[in-house]
């Protein structure tokens, strides 16, 4: 069956969200795409079904004593047995015990086995657990069912799905969401960066794009979610005539967020709260929470010129008046908060402060050390100075990459003052490096951009509007021990081979030259598994001597042989590498003779920090 | 202030006695047919037959829920300051009309400017009430003091077979 709409799915770390948009085989291909957004129905009460236009990215676990029975049935299903969105975000409130949350930021996180049941994260004895694998898989298939509940004359199987993912998502993480989506009943997908996508809304929204941007132009897109930022660089190219466009570079993950300032505003208020005698409980933090983030926005509106906006914590019990904490969020707290904290003006070269490498780090999410957005912002650039022909971007003087245009992306970014720092900083490194101003692309709709861009990149993939070329965002490195006498007590000196080039584009393979390996078939062999976002000159082959901080290691890979395969001979194997359409990077190990084994990761081991 | 008298009337009426009372339906310009047959308790209907008065306390309870209006009108407030009243109320009007506006559809019955002429409609006393110097046989206008709401659309959520709506707010207990 032809697909009859293209579906892009923004799987986000606090909200999701489903667009999409009709294939018309002969319409005009200058013609708006027209994407639409798909209402989620969604239990936002016990007993209440409502569509809403984003997904909050919430599992609720409920035990027998938190709803009524029958309270939470959805239209298409009378028995389901977990709570997801509105009402798992609400409920969760009150009982964090029984809430999964941040799923996607676990779903990344290298430091645990991501297919064990770990979430919800701190669950008390007895209460279900489920895997991060396992709680992408039921958002996933939660937007199949909508879609089809919807949708009912055009099944969602047939359709060509589009998921985003962050472009700072390495291999493991994205072959944990496409196993998500395989799990979930997904069959014609692909994996979109989300930095993308948001170009690709801005494209949708400006058909005459064209005449916006010129050869030679470096964007900047700069994605700020509930939990994680982004960066992205791409560059405006030329090939046969027409206008390209090249992903350049892609950031590495930052688990900060919007949410983290809206709770850093909250943290101020109630420090105020404190020093006059009123102290606050856990529930009411939340409420405080909730209440700065709408007294931040309406403050940051367009044209408001308030000081203040009050912030009121509701009594608790029944008594509502006698019990109200009456505060104020400041527009001078925003802009502390953001100048001290997270925006902080500064120089290009203020490199974000190091993670913490403790030999007893706490078990849970790796947030990042530095709050500073604008140092994570700097150390992205300064990244780019080592570039080959592949990632070449315009630089300044001093090797900073020298973007001419901001896209912003996320929630946060709705705000006039968030983007004015963020302009204000860059333009003056820009300055520095004798280069002119930036200028903001402006988009609109900010928490709906990247599925409605997910949705028109679809439409792209089938011939129908222009695409971002870029292929693999980050170079992969394959651990060797290196042929040297042992020396007692020193583990052998480990290098890397690079296995997958920066940049290695969609369908395409590469077989590694050079080092072969004795592989005795039949027997586990496990190899050490490296990336990086900043190393963009290495070629298939190269042997990096030194594994230092450029590298960072992910799920070690294993070689995955067939059930009784077994027998005592040594074959000499090469590494071939292969990047599918869908975008999912494939190691296999080659024999002379054409016989083939592919390597998985093994994400159930604990990886050694 | 007759709109706020008008309000409590009404809540109170539906804490005591489960509806309405007639004289508060009046001043609603609802009438009893309407408020006992709105379209989700008609969804509801073959579930259970359930009583006319579930849909004021699923109201009541929605209300509680989102914007905590009964533990405000059962508080005594005489004690506080006009400030920390003011500081509640703030809080919880937004909320409190924004359920409104989800659920129902209000309109005012006469959509002109209060303190300016205008038409009546149609003789119906449900949804006209003339005041003051009113003759015999009522004109056909006059100046309109109140636009009057009428609800235009009830759009209650669906009650479950196993929901026990009397319970406006459960009781909650805390596992410190």
């Amino acid at each position: 069956m032809e697909p009859k709409y293209v579906i892009g799915i923004d799987l986000g770390t606090t909200n999701s969200a489903l667009a999409y948009a009709e294939i018309r085989p002969d319409a005009d291909p200058f013609a708006a795409a027209k994407v639409q957004l798909l209402g989620i129905p969604q239990l936002v009460n016990a007993g209440e079904v409502r569509d809403e236009d984003l997904l909050p990215s919430f599992l609720y676990l409920p035990g027998p004593s938190d709803f009524p029975e029958g309270t939470i049935a959805l239209p298409w299903d009378a028995g389901r047995g977990y709570v997801a969105g509105r009402l798992a975000q609400k409920r969760g409130v009150e009982n964090a015990g029984r809430l999964v949350s941040s799923a996607k930021s676990w779903l990344s996180h290298s430091g645990v086995d991501r297919t064990a049941a770990l979430l919800p994260f701190r669950a008390p004895q007895g209460v279900e657990t489920i895997s991060p694998v396992e709680a992408s898989r039921r958002y996933l298939a939660y937007l199949r069912e909508a879609w089809d509940h919807r949708m009912p004359e055009a099944p969602f199987t047939a359709q060509q799905v589009l998921v985003t993912v962050p472009a700072s998502f390495d291999a493991v993480a994205r072959e944990l969401t496409l196993e998500a989506a395989k799990q979930a009943g997904y069959e014609n997908m692909a994996l979109l960066e989300e930095p993308q996508a948001a170009f690709y809304a801005w494209i949708e929204r400006h058909p005459d794009w064209r005449e916006r941007v010129e050869v030679g132009d470096l964007i900047l897109v700069v994605d700020i979610g509930g939990g994680t930022t982004d960066f992205t660089l791409i560059a405006v190219t030329e090939s046969a005539g027409e206008l390209g466009l090249n992903r350049v570079a892609v950031g590495e993950h930052i688990l900060l967020g919007g949410d983290n300032i809206d709770l850093a505003l909250a943290g101020v208020v109630s420090q105020r709260l404190a020093e006059k005698g009123t102290r606050i409980d856990t529930r009411q933090l939340q409420q405080l929470w909730a209440n700065c983030r709408v007294a931040k926005e309406k403050l940051l509106e367009p044209g408001s010129k308030a000081k203040e906006q009050p912030v009121t914590v509701l009594g608790k019990g029944t008594g509502l008046v006698g019990g109200t904490i009456k505060a104020a969020l400041l527009r001078s707290d925003i802009e502390e908060v953001l100048a001290g904290g997270f925006l902080p003006l500064g120089p290009s070269t203020q490199m974000p402060a190091q993670q913490r490498r403790m030999a007893l780090q706490e078990l849970g999410l790796p947030y990042a050390a530095d709050a500073a957005i604008t140092r994570h912002m700097a150390r992205f650039l300064r990244q780019q100075e080592a570039t080959s022909e592949h990632g070449a971007v315009r630089r300044g003087a001093s090797g900073l990459a020298c973007p001419t245009h901001v896209l912003f992306n996320g929630g946060v970014l709705n705000a006039g003052l968030v983007r004015d720092r963020i302009l204000e900083t860059l333009n003056s490194w820009l300055a520095e490096e004798g280069m002119r101003a930036v200028r903001a692309l402006s988009g609109e709709d900010l928490m709906h951009a990247v599925s409605r861009g997910a949705a028109y990149y679809g439409l792209a993939r089938r011939g129908r509007g222009v695409r971002i070329h870029g292929g693999v965002p980050r170079s992969y490195y394959v651990g060797v021990e290196s042929a040297m006498p042992s020396v007692p007590g020193f583990p052998a000196p480990l290098k890397a081979l690079t296995v997958v080039p920066f940049g290695m584009e969609e369908g395409t393979e590469v077989r590694i030259p050079g080092r072969e390996f004795g592989l005795i078939v039949g027997q586990p062999a496990e190899f050490r598994f490296f990336t990086s976002a900043a190393r963009k000159n290495d070629e298939p082959g190269d042997l990096i001597e030194d594994i230092g901080d450029e590298l960072s290691e992910l799920a070690p890979m294993e070689v995955a042989f067939d059930t009784g395969e077994k027998s005592s001979e040594i074959v000499p194997v090469a590494f071939e590498t292969v990047v599918t359409e869908t975008g999912v990077l494939q190691l296999w190990c080659v024999a002379r003779d054409g016989r083939r084994w592919k390597l998985e990761f093994n994400v159930r081991e604990r990886v050694q920090a | 202030m007759s709109r706020l008298v008008l309000a409590f009337r009404c809540f109170f009426n539906i804490l005591f006695h489960g509806a309405l009372s007639d004289g508060a339906l009046t001043e609603l310009h609802l009438s009893r047919r309407e408020a006992a047959a709105p379209k989700a308790a008609a969804a509801a209907a073959p579930a259970a037959a359930r009583p006319p008065s579930d849909g004021a306390l699923q109201i009541l309870g929605i209300l509680q829920r989102d914007s905590r209006l009964v533990d405000f009108l059962m508080e005594d407030i005489a004690a506080y300051s006009d400030d920390q009243v003011g500081a509640a109320v703030r809080e919880m009007h937004d909320q409190c009309r924004d359920s409104l506006r989800r659920y129902m559809t209000l309109q005012p019955v006469i959509d002109g400017v209060e303190g300016t002429f205008a038409k009546a409609p149609a003789s119906d006393p449900n949804a006209v009430k003339f005041i003051g110097n009113v003759p015999a046989t009522p004109p056909s206008g006059g100046t309109l003091r109140h636009k009057g709401w009428r609800a235009a659309k009830i759009d209650l959520p669906t009650v479950a077979a196993r929901q026990d709506v009397s319970v406006i707010a459960p009781a909650e207990i805390e596992i410190e």
